[in-house]
């Protein structure tokens, strides 16, 4: 069996796994959003984009695909300031940085549905633990209702969302960190660098591909992201937090609109695609410098 | 600045994380622990640490049920991703062929589709099988979509394996097989253990897939289980939701905790190269 066989041989199985649960199910939705589709999935006429007209005129869809930009932007931008200084603290030399790391990673290790179900609980108005929390400390009064209402609550869901992205990209910026020479920062020193010199002019520029790079997956991880939504508010109330993860939730299981539903899908999978494009061009950009 | 004086500077500034870090988790573990009179009150702390409720809340919320799902679902999609993966990971560290640049572009593209993305195509594929509330169709829809990250972490280890060492053996006439066997999987094993130990907790968390094709209470996985003592119902049993919460998610967190600077590496190398 010659080279070339035998890693065909070798990729073949992951290929056909990953390639039969993507692409078939990928069929399946671009028929469906082309359809006029019963409740019950029967396709019945072909209906071309009609779909997606149904779509762009319902003002809760609108208001989902605004609340998804917020949502990914606030998450992906709060992240990403939070993350620089907490990689570069990471980095340095202090007493205590093993345990330090271990707590910045520790939600990653949660699975956002049990963070979202504890924060649900926790922001709950008459016995949760954040208001009692901040009554004992005198900053509030009163109980705020947190998921009452979609302005504080979006907010709030906007900072689980960070908490639960920052160690994946701490983990990035680490990376990216410990591959920069100490030699650069002595000899910097010795040119009489001060130290926000030599994050301007050698950290942040090495780091900036790393950057990149985290960025555009939390982009993608947040825009997908289903759990925090759906087990705090599951996008109420009056679909009011809803993003358009929850709204394709809710159209095609709940309120039975396949058809609808598939366009939603088919729309998020233009996006990523987009992003993903982005992905690999820096990602190429990086293995060509 | 002296280590001293940065250690506390450091501290300092990374505290408010760390208090949001840590306040679910005493969240979980200090309500889980009141006693159900208590629950409700907005008090902090209870008069009495209840452990009965770990062992009233394993009865009340059906978590052993719930537990060997998550252990039988993420296990074995654990053993199928990796068993797929390690000869993938292989081809791509070693061998030049057509393709390859597109099979690592698909590998990307799968790994950005999410679930939640094609979740209606997937419930359609497996109620076209006949599959729904099964858990082998939820196994193999977790294991396909953790393939991509098994494999990128993988060959991003592989890769750093020198290839002398085998050039070494086929010069000492092992064959392709022994060679393998003997040299290259051996220097492999801390890799594998630790992709698959990821693509385990990947599995272990994952909700939307297990909600939409998991009905019946009998096939809940945890995640699913503990959601569905919260979602839709009138009065939520707070104190067991969060000993369930808190006994699925601490050995989660040890295991993690101890792995994740192997994460670093890994994700550092494959996320560039």
């Amino acid at each position: 069996m010659g080279r070339r066989a035998t890693a065909y041989c070798l990729i073949l199985p992951s290929f056909l796994l990953a390639a039969f649960i993507v692409l078939w199910p990928l069929k399946e939705i671009i028929n469906l959003a082309l359809h006029d589709v019963n409740r019950f999935g029967l396709l019945r006429a072909f209906s071309g984009l009609a779909n997606f007209r149904t779509l762009f005129a319902d003002p809760d869809f609108l208001a989902a695909l605004w609340r998804t930009l917020v949502w990914t932007a606030g998450v992906v931008g709060g992240t990403l300031a939070v993350s620089v200084p907490v990689a570069l603290m990471l980095n340095g030399d202090f007493y205590g940085r093993g345990a330090a790391r271990v707590i910045v990673m520790l939600p990653w290790a949660v699975s956002l549905t049990m963070t979202a179900i504890v924060w649900r609980w926790a922001l709950s108005g008459e016995s949760g633990m954040l208001n009692s929390g901040l009554r004992g400390l005198g900053l509030i009064d009163g109980n705020i209702q947190w998921l009452a209402e979609a302005s504080t609550a979006f907010p709030m869901q906007i900072l689980i969302g960070i908490e639960a992205s920052i160690p994946f990209t701490t983990t990035i910026l680490l990376g990216g960190l410990s591959s920069v020479p100490d030699e650069l920062y002595d000899a910097a020193a010795i040119e009489g660098a001060g130290a926000w010199d030599q994050f301007r002019f050698i950290t942040l520029p090495l780091l900036r591909p790393f950057i990149n790079i985290a960025v555009v997956l939390n982009t993608i991880y947040v825009f997908n992201s289903f759990p925090i939504i759906w087990a705090t508010t599951q996008g109420g109330p009056a679909n009011s937090t809803d993003i358009l993860v929850t709204y394709l939730y809710k159209a095609g299981f709940r309120l039975g609109k396949l058809g609808e539903a598939a366009a939603v899908s088919l729309i998020m999978f233009g996006v990523l695609l987009v992003f993903t494009l982005i992905y690999v061009r820096l990602a190429m950009r990086e293995e060509a410098a | 600045m002296s280590k001293l004086t940065r250690s506390v500077l450091y501290w300092l500034l990374l505290s408010p994380l760390v208090v949001l870090v840590l306040f679910p988790f005493a969240v979980m573990f200090i309500t889980a622990v009141k006693p159900q009179a208590e629950v409700l009150d907005p008090a902090w702390w209870p008069s009495a640490a209840r452990w009965a409720n770990f062992a009233e809340m394993w009865r009340a919320t059906g978590f052993g049920g719930a537990l060997l799902n998550s252990l039988y679902v993420s296990g074995m999609a654990t053993v199928i991703t990796t068993a797929v993966s390690i000869p993938a990971a292989y081809a791509l560290s070693r061998y030049r062929f057509a393709g390859r640049g597109a099979f690592r572009q698909f590998l990307l593209v799968s790994q950005m589709l999410s679930p939640i993305v094609l979740v209606v195509g997937l419930f359609r594929l497996v109620a076209a099988m006949g599959l729904i509330d099964s858990l082998h169709a939820v196994t193999m829809v977790y294991a396909a979509f953790n393939t991509a990250f098994s494999v990128w972490m993988l060959q991003s280890y592989f890769a750093t394996i020198p290839k002398d060492l085998e050039e070494a053996a086929w010069i000492e006439r092992a064959s392709p097989f022994q060679t393998l066997t003997r040299v290259f999987l051996p220097l492999a094993v801390p890799a594998m253990v630790v992709t698959a130990i990821f693509t385990f907790i990947n599995t272990w968390n994952e909700f939307v897939v297990a909600l939409t094709m998991l009905r019946q209470q009998s096939a809940y996985t945890l995640p699913i289980q503990i959601f569905s003592l919260v979602a839709g119902r009138y009065t939520v049993e707070w104190h067991y939701v969060m000993a369930a919460a808190f006994v699925a998610t601490i050995p989660v967190a040890i295991l993690f905790a101890w792995l994740q600077r192997y994460l670093v590496r890994g994700l550092a190398l494959g996320a560039v190269k």
